[in-house]
């Protein structure tokens, strides 16, 4: 069964690079390995609905929902416009602004994609009426939005969770510290390409200015605290809290700013099917290929052969984080992981190491993917959005990259920094 | 299908999949209250459960009908027109027969699930089985469409468009 099902992945590799749509690739590689190895293929389409039919993955559609609800009602400017107030001030402000912007929003959206398409127009606008070239203002705003999936919620954090059978809750408290850190590496490297690309400063608003933003985007800046307190108390559960957060996002839009209007609700809830249906087709798929990679047992057997090639759990974490950079940058994130984690997560287990914590550490590879040529999508969306050519954004993204990869190494060496609180707040 | 026709059809699949999110997003609030009102809902985890099946099978054909699916078009869009429309076509095929295949089965497990009810519904787990058949035959006409528009246009590099 491991020699069939060994043989069948390199099929499957080949379809997926000849651009069979994804979903299809897992399910006919599923299909012939059921039907080569004499079994019912009914379990195709059974797996499949039972990979839906679980109460953690309903988090993921209603994370989407409540990303769009956001993204329609505008609630942004009000967070760039307390971002700039408090930090704006000191050399490259706009810059720092723009992350501390990406780091608020991404406690409110779970993908990179939501967080550069929410607040990308408004952060690079104001970013290139203060002078910033048009690419480091898009580039800014592409790494910046990498914090998106990080800090929770997050969406890929909630697939990887379903499909590893991870805690998503303990997923979400990893990954607090890490999309912290990620937001202050970028700011250092903010403060030195200020200093050589001449970046201005402006006066200090003072205290008064940021109280008055800080109250005129209140309810916005509490969305973090009521999904992250929700949930972290023990109130509700991920999946009930991406439920609160989208009834949180309709009562911000319809009640207290009210920027959201009925007509909007149609596209609004059609978008989010969309793109529920898209990942979780994919999910779905995955379902029934990762029944039929376990019972080949080809994660019992590969995973001797990795331990017994690379000794140490550093040097495989490395290489793993080699892999899945690579592996990023020619596929779609939740796409890749979905293909990956079968393969990696027995191995990482069997190392010693934490499946929350290498799920952090997937969860960041891959993302990173989207801000690196040729595959990357929030590439491709702050290239619209800033109105710069793609190759030119492939040149500017690249500086930015060297913070992102140092708080990943940090994060794969030492496990504290995304450990430690999952284990301060659940006392595990 | 006549292009008014397919919007038609387009429009009533988003508005079905719209609604579907709503009662999602309802089913798992009243879980959410009743709790709280410590009259918890015993059937709002098994509801969600059904609703999800629904939802992604849903979402699966609206994507289907868009053309959006993920899929790497990167090494595809390197080869020249001939070739290219070759690999789409065999693309196509594979896509028919997984259509067909999990339409084929659905009907299946619906059979035999049929007499099954759900614990906390008075439903049968067939209904979970059924969201399954119209995204298969979906898969499969769609994919029947592409080739067919494939063998009789000129190629089309970079994707396909909506009849």
């Amino acid at each position: 069964m491991t020699g069939l099902m060994l043989k069948i992945s390199g099929g499957w590799l080949l379809t997926i690079l000849a651009g069979l749509p994804l979903f299809a690739s897992m399910g006919l590689a599923a299909l012939l390995f059921l039907w080569i190895g004499g079994m019912p293929i009914t379990v195709l389409p059974q797996k499949m609905a039972g990979a839906m039919n679980s109460f953690p993955i309903v988090a993921a559609p209603l994370f989407i929902l409540m990303g769009n609800i956001l993204g329609a009602a505008k609630i942004t400017d009000r967070i760039v416009a307390f971002a700039s107030a408090v930090i704006g001030w000191v050399r490259g402000g706009y810059a720092h602004a723009s992350i501390l912007t990406s780091m608020i929003f991404a406690g409110m959206v779970g993908s990179a994609v939501a967080d550069a398409a929410g607040s990308g127009a408004i952060e690079i606008r104001a970013m290139r009426n203060a002078g910033y070239k048009p690419e480091t203002a898009a580039a800014i705003t592409a790494a910046a939005a990498t914090i998106g999936p990080i800090i929770p919620p997050s969406l890929p954090m909630v697939i990887y969770g379903v499909t590893a059978d991870v805690s998503i809750g303990k997923l979400f408290m990893a990954g607090l510290i890490p999309g912290i850190l990620m937001g202050l590496a970028l700011m250092v490297m903010v403060v030195f390409v200020a200093k050589r690309e001449g970046m201005g400063r402006k006066p200090f608003a003072g205290f008064k200015a940021i109280g008055r933003t800080f109250m005129d985007g209140f309810f916005a800046l509490m969305t973090p605290v009521v999904i992250l307190g929700g949930m972290f108390s023990g109130i509700f559960t991920p999946t009930e809290a991406a439920a609160v957060a989208c009834l949180y996002a309709l009562f911000l839009g319809f009640v207290v700013y009210r920027t959201l209007e009925f007509k909007q609700l149609g596209p609004i809830l059609v978008d989010a099917a969309e793109t529920a249906g898209l990942v979780l087709v994919l999910v779905m798929a995955a379902g029934a290929l990762g029944w039929c990679i376990s019972i080949s047992r080809l994660p019992q057997t590969l995973t001797p052969l990795i331990v017994g090639t690379i000794k140490s759990p550093i040097a495989f974490l490395l290489m793993a984080n080699v892999l899945m950079l690579l592996v990023g940058c020619f596929m779609e994130a939740l796409a890749a992981m979905l293909i990956l984690i079968p393969l990696l997560v027995p191995a990482a287990i069997s190392y010693g190491i934490s499946p929350v914590q290498f799920g952090v550490v997937m969860v960041l590879n891959l993302i990173l993917g989207t801000i690196h040529p040729p595959i990357g999508v929030v590439l491709f969306v702050v290239t619209r959005i800033a109105n710069v050519s793609f190759e030119t954004m492939s040149r500017a993204i690249l500086p930015w990259l060297v913070p992102l990869l140092v708080v990943l190494l940090a994060i794969s060496i030492w496990p504290p920094l995304t450990l430690w609180l999952p284990r301060i707040l659940t006392g595990s | 299908m006549t292009p008014l026709a397919a919007t038609r059809f387009d429009r009533v699949l988003q508005v079905v999949a719209g609604m579907f999110v709503v009662l999602l997003l309802a089913t798992v609030s009243a879980g959410i209250v009743s709790r709280a009102l410590n009259h918890p809902f015993s059937w709002t985890d098994e509801a969600s459960g059904f609703l999800m099946v629904w939802l992604a099978c849903l979402g699966w054909m609206v994507a289907t009908r868009r053309g959006v699916h993920i899929r790497i078009r990167f090494f595809q869009d390197m080869l020249p027109a001939r070739p290219w429309r070759r690999t789409e076509g065999m693309i196509q095929i594979g896509m028919a027969l997984f259509g067909t295949v999990i339409a084929w089965n659905s009907i299946h497990l619906m059979r035999t699930n049929s007499d099954v009810e759900a614990m906390t519904l008075p439903i049968s787990t067939a209904w979970m089985y059924a969201a399954l058949l119209p995204a298969g035959l979906m898969t499969l006409v769609q994919a029947c469409l592409e080739l067919w528009r494939q063998m009789r246009g000129p190629p089309r590099l970079g994707g396909t468009e909506l009849p």
